[in-house]
Order: structure tokens, then sequence, then C-alpha cells
């Protein structure tokens, strides 16, 4: 005879474990420019049937009620939590937060674009503008030799003045991304998203536009993790998690108090 | 030897189901909008000849404990907390209609409004579905506002309405995929008074507590069994002893 009920606390502590897990990361991320916490998410397993209601019980009765033994718990997945960080100045121009939906786009060394909230940007060796791992902003923005004075406006507008001029120069436009469902959205680390089937396809623009948020420069988003947040969601998982155990040590205590009688 | 062993055997089973009832409801502390189960032991009276006095234990799962869980804010636009009694309309695997408290909604690649399991939630016009916006919300009346990509933020425009039911008089069972159906078949009426709060999510109503405690008690009636059982044996020994043949 296998204790079912050995299993199904297991399947607890599993779910709990994991959780744990997420909670970790977030607060390990507390100061990651423009993180987004992840929430777990849990579904049940499905239910036995032992007795069906209204089975025959004998020729002439049925059974009024069913005996349903439910499996368990599992953790099927995160969801990413998309709202806006607090604005922390700065006051480096190529620092960008970005006010509302959307993305920056980079180039990843794949080839690939990734997608990022995280606007803590500088200058290459080269003068492009690339994000902390160097990869370059798309599209991509050159600020030449001893240009000063470098502005970000709200519609991602670059402009710097160029040394021998005395007016500013615009240097190029950024372009950010929405998604018609951001949740989507697969992590990679280093702060960078790319696209799946199931965010949709990229709309790139012109920021503030179409739901794009606009860009503040002089600013960085921060993480949206709440620490008092996950402190008691912590302490939550642990609590659960001692009542699954607790159930094991009852289910197995059971099973040996059977054995030592019998 | 006495059949008293048989009895308590089914006891056994039955303490034995209500560990297992236990435990899931307890491995459930967490799952969003879960019912806690509720099994109860039943008496099988068998019909002797001139007494009744065999009664076997049969464990069912009675029904769910409908009490609300505790309700938290979460500040995500698309979780909704349901207030009263009234049950969310999802459609189950085989297509038909099921209910569930669990409001943590989502959109999937389809477009499809689900909960947080994968169930497609129906509106009055069956299931949901999203077109591309770029904001969604839940109004309290269950009506899915949505403001199109590039449509204008302080005119949302309404996609359908949350079918939203309550279940006051008709009787309702968790079913095998843990969701509620009509017992005997049937759709719930629809209850244009149901309202939800969006941005607050409702948790598990298991209560570690109660649940505790009857994790002890069906413990502690196993082993009252089990003294039973082995209690039988030493009679059923000790009357082999009377018929043995003095050596």
């Amino acid at each position: 005879m296998t204790n079912q009920a050995l299993q199904v606390a297991r399947s607890g502590l599993d779910a709990q474990n994991r959780r744990m897990q997420v909670i970790a990361n977030n607060l390990a991320n507390v100061n990651t420019t423009a993180f987004k916490r992840d929430r777990a998410s849990f579904e049940t397993l499905a239910y036995q049937q032992m007795v069906a209601a209204g089975a025959a019980s004998s020729a002439d009765n049925k059974y009024a009620t069913g005996l349903n033994l439910g499996t368990g718990v599992e953790m099927t997945g995160t969801e990413r939590i998309d709202t806006q960080g607090t604005m922390n100045t700065t006051g480096n121009a190529l620092d960008m937060a970005i006010d509302g939906g959307g993305y920056f786009q980079v180039q990843m060394p794949d080839g690939r674009t990734g997608y990022t909230r995280a606007g803590n940007f500088s200058l290459s060796a080269e003068g492009t503008i690339v994000t902390g791992e160097g990869m370059p902003v798309q599209p991509q923005i050159q600020v030449p030799q001893g240009a000063t004075s470098l502005t970000v406006g709200a519609d991602g507008t670059v402009s710097a003045v160029v040394a021998g001029q005395s007016a500013p120069t615009e240097l190029g436009k950024i372009q950010t991304a929405r998604f018609v469902n951001p949740a989507g959205l697969q992590a990679l680390g280093n702060n960078l998203l790319v696209e799946t089937a199931a965010s949709g396809a990229p709309q790139a623009g012109a920021p503030g536009e179409d739901g794009r948020g606009s860009i503040h420069s002089g600013a960085l988003e921060a993480s949206n993790v709440n620490v008092v947040e996950e402190l008691v969601d912590m302490i939550e998982t642990q609590r659960a998690y001692e009542v699954n155990s607790k159930m094991i040590q009852a289910s197995d205590e059971m099973m040996k108090n059977a054995n030592q009688q019998f | 030897m006495d059949r008293l062993i048989y009895t308590s055997l089914s006891a056994m089973r039955g303490a034995m189901a209500r560990q297992q009832a236990t435990a899931n409801n307890l491995a459930n502390a967490s799952t969003p909008g879960f019912r806690a189960d509720v099994a109860e032991a039943q008496a099988r009276w068998l019909e002797g000849q001139s007494v009744q006095d065999r009664a076997m234990a049969a464990e069912s799962v009675i029904n769910a404990d409908m009490k609300p869980g505790s309700v938290t804010s979460t500040g995500r636009d698309l979780d909704v907390a349901l207030s009263g009694d009234s049950l969310l309309s999802v459609q189950s695997a085989e297509g038909e209609e099921a209910y569930t408290r669990r409001g943590d909604l989502q959109i999937a690649a389809s477009g499809l409004l689900t909960t947080g399991d994968g169930r497609p939630v129906l509106g009055d016009g069956g299931p949901i579905t999203i077109p591309a916006a770029d904001k969604v919300s839940i109004s309290q009346d269950g009506k899915v506002m949505i403001v199109p990509s590039g449509g204008d933020p302080s005119q949302p425009q309404e996609v359908d309405r949350l079918k939203l039911v309550s279940p006051t008089g008709s009787a309702i069972a968790k079913g095998l995929d843990g969701l509620f159906r009509v017992q005997g078949g049937g759709a719930l009426p629809a209850d244009p008074d149901a309202r939800v709060a969006s941005g607050q999510l409702e948790a598990s109503n298991v209560s570690a507590t109660q649940a505790l405690v009857d994790m002890i008690d069906a413990g502690r009636a196993w082993d009252m069994q089990l003294k039973l059982v082995t209690s039988a044996r030493d009679l059923d020994g000790a009357s082999a002893d009377l018929m043995r043949l003095p050596e």
C-alpha cells in the first residue's frame, strides 16, 4: 500500500521550495535597474475518483456523495508583474527610464534583438550608445568625439553640441518597442527579454506614441520589488513548507505504527 | 477469526483517505482561489439476521469548504477577487461551463483570456478574446475594458463582460479537475449584482490550524483502529490456545 498522503505532501514541499527560489530571486534583484518581480503560479493536480457520486452502493442504494481525493499541487510557472518601478534621478543624460509601456531594443551578440527596460547606458570606445554589457542600442546612435551637452528628449531624440559648432545637432532617435502581451516575453538574464510566440511581434517606433512610454533622460527605473511584500511572502512560504513537512511526519508515523503493530 | 478486523480495516482505509484529503488541502495552501475539501466518514450498516452489529466506515469528500479566502492587493490589472459567494465561469477541458474562484487572469498567446491554470474565461458571449490593446482592465461589475492599440486612454472600450454567477439555491460540487459544476448538470444563471475587485487576488481558503488538527485526528483514528486489529488478533490467539489439545 503506497501512502498517497506522503506523495501529496511532497508535492506541496516541492512547490513551496520552488516558490522560495522565486522570492529569493526577487529579493536578490531588489537593486537591479528596472527588474520586474516574478510571482509563482500554482495549480491543483487532478483529483482521483475513488467513489463516483451516484454510483450504486448496492442493488437499491446509490452513494450520495463521491470520494474524490486531490493529488497535490504543482508550481506551473512564474508571471512577471510588469508594474512600473519608481524613477530615481541620476543626472546622467545617458541614464534613461521609460515612463509607461515599452522596451529599449539592443543588439545581442548572437544577432537577435533583446528588449530591456534597464536604461543605464554608456558610450563605447567608438562613441556608440551601449548597455552595461556593451550591447549597442538599436537603432545605433553614434556620438562624435568631443561632443558636449548630450541630451535625450522624451521622444528619444538624441542631440549634442558637436565640437566646433554652437547649436546642438540631432544625432539620431532611440526607438522603443511594445508588445501585445509583454508577460509572454522570455527573460534571459542580464536584464534582457526576448520575443516569443506568446508575446507577439514587437511594434517598434518613437517613444511616447501608440502606448509606448516616453523617455526620461537622467533617471533610472528602479526594480519593482517591494521588500516588505517579499518578506511576507517568504514567511507565508516557509509556514506552508512547515505544515507540509508536518504532514509527511504524520503520515510516516501512521505507517510506522502499522508496521510495528501488525 | 472475529470479523472485527474488517470493520477496523474499513476505518483505517477511511483515515488514510482523510489524511490524503488533508494533505491535499495543505499542499494547496498557496493556490489562488482554492477551496478546501471536507472529508467525512459515514457509517455503512450491514443488515444482519438479528442484530445490526457491524457499521463499516466509508470515507467521502462531502463537499468543498466555500468560506472566502483572504484577499491581498497585488496591483496587477488582471487579478480579480470576487465578492461574496459568486463564481467565475470558465470552460472546462470537455468544453462545458464550469466555475471557479480563481481570479489570476492571463492573456494567452492567442489573445484568449484564461485563468492562471489555463481555463478559458467565459463572458456573456462565450470565451473572451482580447484584441491587441494598450491596456486591459476589469471594471467592478466584471466588464472587460480595453484601450485599443494607439487608442485614446481616456476612452476605454468594452470587449465583453465576465460571466459571474451566484450558486445560491443550486447544489454545486467540485469535479476531478478542481472546477465546480452544478450537480446533475446544467448551468448557473448570470448574477448582475456580482462584483469583482481588480488588482486584488483571493488566496486559498485552507486554514493551516484546522488542517493540522484534522491531520492529528486522522493519525490518531488510524492508531486506534490499529489497536483494535491487534486486540482482535490477541483475542483470536487466546481462543486458539484454548482449543489446543494438551500435549
